[in-house]
């Protein structure tokens, strides 16, 4: 009985519970929408950036803005 | 100091059912949205021509790694494999720290939360765990042959 929790039973909760984990941060997985200013124009792209922290966000040379107009800077935390 | 052979089972156990909850959850998440873990690997530096194929590996390599972690017999392997993963994914955040100007915001899941540098000591940690077990598994083999 204790054999076959530690093999079957143990393992089997590790593994739904990862599963469940991922499912319930999955939010936190998600991109967000940011406009980005380009010389063809403005652009809207999807960034990680979550828009907290205190660190500007760019998207290679490009600072990402949360509005089309590109006067809100969008934040990143690191 | 000597542990007990029950006790090693113990230690080798727990850490495999801890690395096993990280390499599912982990690949999970990149499951769950295969075409954002590409866009983000597309925007990660050196590895960007890469992405397409590292998207679908890494998770696959993860949840081959797990299934290795539960099986006692494949276990040893599960533990060097995984320990070679961290290693390597250690080694190109330092990198990446170091050598590049352009760092992406953050990383999936829940450890998005860490900045690069927590990341940094969370693989260490892991790191050390799997030495650990690889080390008590030898003691244990040992002890057994003799």
């Amino acid at each position: 009985m204790k054999t076959s929790f530690l093999k079957i039973v143990l393992p089997a909760f590790a593994i739904i519970m990862a599963v469940g984990l991922a499912f319930a941060t999955e939010d936190s997985n998600s991109s967000y929408v940011g406009y980005i200013g380009t010389p063809s124009g403005v652009q809207q792209i999807q960034t990680d950036c979550p828009n907290s922290g205190e660190n500007l966000c760019f998207e290679g040379i490009y600072q990402v803005y949360n509005n089309p107009e590109l006067t809100d800077p969008k934040l990143k935390r690191f | 100091m000597k542990l007990l052979p029950i006790y090693k089972k113990a230690i080798i156990g727990t850490i495999s059912i801890l690395l096993l909850i990280l390499f599912i959850y982990t690949a999970s998440s990149k499951l769950l949205d295969l075409r954002l873990f590409e866009l983000r690997l597309g925007r990660m530096p050196y590895i960007e021509p890469y992405a397409p194929f590292l998207s679908w590996s890494l998770p696959l390599l993860e949840l081959v790694i797990a299934g290795l972690l539960l099986f006692p017999k494949l276990r040893i392997i599960g533990l060097y494999v995984s320990g070679i993963l961290l290693t390597h994914f250690t080694i190109y955040i330092i990198a990446v720290l170091k050598f590049s100007d352009d760092i992406p915001c953050s990383c999936g899941g829940v450890l998005s939360a860490l900045g690069w540098d927590d990341h940094i000591v969370f693989n260490a940690i892991c790191m050390a765990l799997v030495l650990t077990a690889i080390v008590l598994n030898k003691k244990q083999h040992k002890t057994s042959n003799v």
